[in-house]
């Protein structure tokens, strides 16, 4: 979004809160009416994406100066992209967009990130993970037999969050691809974090720093396929890397490889796994993961006030996010029983854990995430499982702050517990990682 | 900080901490609403979008916090403006001296009485919300042409309240049954059968004693200029066909299972006499789920979800008197009748169905009617919108207002003003059957050209006084002390009347007056 772009749209909020909802169509219950994880804490009109909208407006206007209280406000947003998709459903504002050239304005005039923002892109740019953890140490989720392949033309980019914090996620997605016998390879300590919790914040440069890393050595590597485990590194490199620099590889999440797999008998799942699990859309994976289309068509004036775009300018309406592979994945799985939640898929509830929420207001992703597990255990699942370390983190801490007696998997350990060639104990394995 | 300490504190200690709020960057966002720089033009004011600030922002979640608030603002004279979902420009406080009443945390349906017809509501419950509860029981509500999302209690007890299913589920004025208001003295009045000493509840409206509905609301509502509604009754109607509701795919291209029993008409009129014979025909025979007049321009609107999607709705952009009807029914046999009384009125009218032949909708777009989501397409061609008149009376009347209001349109239309609709935007519905009818002249603008807004507020104030120089009744948007007063010696000086109701039940002035009336010399 360029700055004239900004300057119109945020002058033509309806303040309508649609915002605050799902789409009206979708809606099904009362109890899971709701969209918007800040609004939902907070109350205060303006913790939505139409207030944030209308901080721009008055800070643009000079009603207001960036202060702490207004940092506090735009900062207090998981950036999950809902707001966008039910705004989208007639308007053509950009919410999500909006929220985030914001931040960078706000970065720019020296308010933002939040204090513990700052220090984990400080411990990206020394350690090159947001966990202050020893770069070295990046690979210590790699078990000795897991194979990988330093000629394969396939990368398998880890993550920090799967390499540091939940390393089972990483074990069982490379124990797949093994079974599988898809080669692949590991960066090891040429892999570098994404970016992703920086650009969230709206520090701009570092984050470009940060692609650039990443894109020289897939380069030099000869890399042509990256397959990422991580909803938010995969979103980051499919949507926002292009627009900083070209990409001449192909991105894939683990739940499109599988299910290729499987589509190509490369992989079968033949083992019962006799659980009622529910699903959830990580909004990297799902809604946000759609890339911008190029648009080189002009606006024409059809008369005072009405212009149409010719072509159509392209939405990034949520539709185009990763929906089936996953469900494709569970269904096929023997045994499982698959439900939904009522929040699905463009309209899915967020875990509460993105866009730098979970390092500056921990209680707001804790509240997040134990309103998304309330919803999973509404539809009486046994398990709730996702496609993305971070919602994984940030789910499992919202099932032992709310007690729930739901367990969680990643869905690459349902995939390794359906496979009947994996001995039992490295099915234990990757569950006990910690 | 907007609020002295010690006062702030009072407040808080009602509501608890964090639920009132007088920081600088909440009460700027309160100030904002979509049309406020409509609205400030026409008081000579700066044409921006922002009202004057409130000095705080403050979240109830019980009708006894909402009374020791009132109290305590009559205390230290504070006026109150009260939000439920707190779309548009009546939401606004008109002075600095004002505290938002922001009611989100009262958000339960306390009651759904299937068997009586009516569902108990708190402020923030939605339309969709309180709609999709009541399918579980097979039923449905009515919701103003606004959206689902705003809320049923705010249109009920405050605001106007027409819709798009009017034809079957009324005008919200109609529908309000017991209500329990704070006053603007922080006393609570329980009206209607929730104010019965034994066995109270809250199936009916009106008493005991004389009836105090028509203070309450009247006919537009006050605005938030009278005090708190905290819950309402409101009625429930029949579900009009199944209740099967299943929308597939994904935003904003879904796809809808359109139910056995509902079918759309859409009927080129030819002139306004024939528009009136052909509704009133309609509507006599009692079939219509939906039955609205509404512009070329407009019918493809309501069809298209982007600018860009309306291009391929020509043909119907250029039909001179559209008339869209949607019958729907519970049974095969329901509908079969219903199907042949509308083939009878075709034939009689010699007029023709284009749905199927020149023009299919999407599904999507019957899932909308359902859910009473097709005003929100008046947004897509500029962004900007808002409407004038809104007349209630038969539709002769109606069609008259919309006739003389067709040239001054022009007019603006021509100064570029405003959007080219050709001057014939306007939405024309049934109430009940057609026991009467409702039209109002929606017009799109470009909020961010000042230029535009100005044209604009300048249409609307005349498109409204028109009704009066050529005796069409009060229209709607008749808000404020300056238009009461502008109308009130032409209409048995009502004014008046309104102002008595004013001083009688707010003797200290708390209750904003900026969309309702103001109390004498004050
Ligand atoms: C596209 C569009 C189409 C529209 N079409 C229609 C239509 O067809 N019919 C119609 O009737 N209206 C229509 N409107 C106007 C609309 O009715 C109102 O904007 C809507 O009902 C407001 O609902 P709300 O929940 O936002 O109530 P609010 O906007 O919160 O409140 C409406 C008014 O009531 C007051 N109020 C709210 N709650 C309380 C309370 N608890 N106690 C005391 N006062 C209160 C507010 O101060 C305000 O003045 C339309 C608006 C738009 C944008």
């Amino acid at each position: 979004m360029n700055e004239q772009e900004y300057n119109q749209m945020i002058k033509r909020c309806l303040r309508c809160s649609i915002c605050k909802w799902i789409p009206q169509l979708q809606i099904k219950s009362q109890k899971y009416a709701t969209i918007c994880p800040s609004i939902d804490m907070y109350n205060f009109h303006a913790y939505s994406a139409g207030g944030r909208i209308i901080i721009a407006l008055a800070l643009e206007m000079g009603r207001l100066k960036p202060s702490k209280d207004l940092m506090d406000i735009v900062y207090k947003c998981t950036e999950c992209g809902a707001c966008a998709v039910t705004c989208k459903f007639l308007n053509t504002l950009e919410p999500l967009e909006i929220i985030v050239k914001l931040r960078e304005k706000l970065v720019s005039l020296g308010y933002g990130p939040m204090p513990e923002q700052k220090q984990y892109i400080e411990s990206i740019k020394n350690n090159n993970n947001p966990y202050n953890e020893p770069h070295e140490k990046r690979m210590g989720w790699l078990p000795s037999d897991i194979k990988n392949d330093p000629d394969a033309k396939t990368l398998y980019f880890v993550g920090c969050t799967s390499s540091y914090r939940r390393k089972e996620i990483a074990i069982a997605s490379a124990r797949v691809m093994n079974a599988a016998n898809y080669p692949f390879k590991i960066l090891k300590q040429k892999e570098y974090c994404c970016g992703s919790p920086i650009l969230r914040t709206g520090d701009k440069k570092p984050f470009i720093d940060q692609v650039n890393k990443n894109i020289d050595v897939i380069e030099k590597e000869g890399i042509e396929t990256v397959v990422f485990s991580c909803a938010g590194c995969y979103n980051t490199f499919k949507v926002d890397y292009p627009l900083e620099r070209d990409c001449n590889f192909k991105v894939l999440h683990t739940t499109e490889l599988f299910n290729e797999l499987i589509e190509n008998s490369k992989l079968e799942l033949d083992n019962q796994v006799l659980h009622t699990v529910t699903y959830h859309d990580p909004c990297h994976l799902g809604r946000n993961s759609e890339p911008y289309e190029e648009w080189d068509g002009e606006a024409l004036q059809m008369m005072p006030f009405i212009s149409i775009n010719i072509p159509e300018k392209p939405k990034r309406s949520g539709a185009n996010g990763i929906y089936d592979s996953p469900r494709n994945l569970l269904n096929k799985i023997p045994g499982l029983n698959f439900i939904e939640m009522e929040r699905i898929k463009e309209y899915s509830y967020c875990c509460g854990a993105g866009g730098g929420v979970k390092s500056a207001f921990p209680e707001f992703a804790l509240k997040t995430a134990k309103t998304r597990i309330e919803e999973a255990e509404d539809t009486g699942a046994e398990i709730i499982t996702s496609a993305c370390p971070f919602c994984s983190t940030n789910l499992k801490d919202g099932i032992i702050e709310k007690g729930s007696s739901l367990s969680f998997y990643d869905i690459s350990e349902l995939i390794l517990m359906a496979l009947s060639s994996q001995p039992k104990s490295v099915k234990e394995l990757s569950k006990g990682v910690t | 900080m907007f609020l002295e300490k010690e006062i702030f504190k009072e407040f808080e200690d009602i509501v608890g901490v964090g639920n009132i709020d007088d920081g600088v960057v909440i009460t700027n966002v309160y100030a904002y609403n979509w049309c406020m720089e409509i609205f400030n033009y026409m008081d000579g004011k700066e044409p921006i979008p922002f009202s004057p600030i409130p000095k705080a922002v403050i979240l109830p979640s019980s009708t006894e916090e909402v009374q020791k608030i009132v109290k305590l603002c009559n205390k230290y004279r504070i006026q109150i403006k009260i939000q439920s979902t707190g779309l548009g420009p009546w939401n606004q406080p008109s002075t600095d001296n004002c505290i938002i009443f922001d009611m989100r945390r009262m958000n339960k349906i306390i009651k759904i009485d299937e068997k009586n017809l009516y569902a108990v509501i708190e402020p923030y419950v939605s339309g969709a919300q309180l709609q999709v509860e009541t399918m579980k029981y097979d039923l449905t509500i009515h919701m103003p042409g606004a959206g689902p999302m705003v809320s049923p209690l705010a249109s009920a007890t405050s605001m106007n309240g027409p819709g798009f299913t009017s034809p079957c589920t009324g005008h919200s004025a109609r529908n309000v049954l017991a209500v329990e208001w704070v006053l603007p003295d922080g006393e609570v009045m329980k009206l209607g059968s929730y104010g019965l000493k034994n066995n109270s509840d809250w199936f009916h409206g009106d008493g005991p004693g004389p009836s105090l509905r028509g203070i309450m609301r009247g006919w537009a509502g006050t605005k938030s200029g009278l005090g708190v509604f905290t819950k309402v009754a409101v009625k429930l109607f029949p579900y009009p066909c199944s209740t099967d509701f299943n929308v597939k795919g994904n935003s904003p291209n879904y796809d809808f299972d359109i139910p056995d029993f509902m079918k759309l008409y859409v009927m080129d009129c030819g002139n306004f006499k024939k528009l009136e014979d052909v509704m009133l025909g309609v509507e006599e025979e009692e079939i219509s789920f939906m039955c609205s007049y509404l512009s070329g321009f407009a019918v493809m609107a309501i069809f298209s979800n982007s600018i860009e999607s309306l291009m391929d709705k020509i043909p119907i952009g250029q039909m001179k008197a559209p008339l869209v009807v949607i019958i729907t029914a519970r049974t095969k046999r329901e509908f079969a009748y219903k199907q042949k009384v509308m083939d009878f009125l075709l034939n009689n009218f010699k007029i023709e169905n284009i749905i199927g032949k020149i023009y299919t909708p999407k599904p999507i777009f019957y899932a909308e009617a359902l859910r009473s989501n097709l005003g929100l397409h008046g947004f897509i061609a500029t962004g900007g919108f808002q409407s004038s008149k809104g007349v209630a009376d038969t539709a002769a009347v109606c069609l008259r207002s919309t006739k003389s209001n067709i040239p001054l349109k022009q007019e603006f239309i021509k100064k570029e003003a405003i959007a080219n609709d050709f001057g014939e935007g306007t939405w024309m519905t049934s109430y009940e059957s057609g026991h009467y009818f409702h039209m109002e002249s929606p017009t799109m603008f470009d909020q961010t050209e000042e230029s535009s807004v100005k044209g604009m507020a300048e249409y609307m104030e005349k498109s409204n006084q028109l009704d009066l120089l050529k005796h069409l009744g009060a229209p709607f948007f008749v808000e404020g002390t300056r238009m009461h007063e502008l109308f009130g010696p032409y209409m048995s000086n009502y004014h008046i009347w309104l102002r008595k109701i004013k001083e009688t039940f707010d003797p200290n002035n708390i209750s904003d007056s900026g969309f309702y009336i103001s109390p004498q010399n004050k």
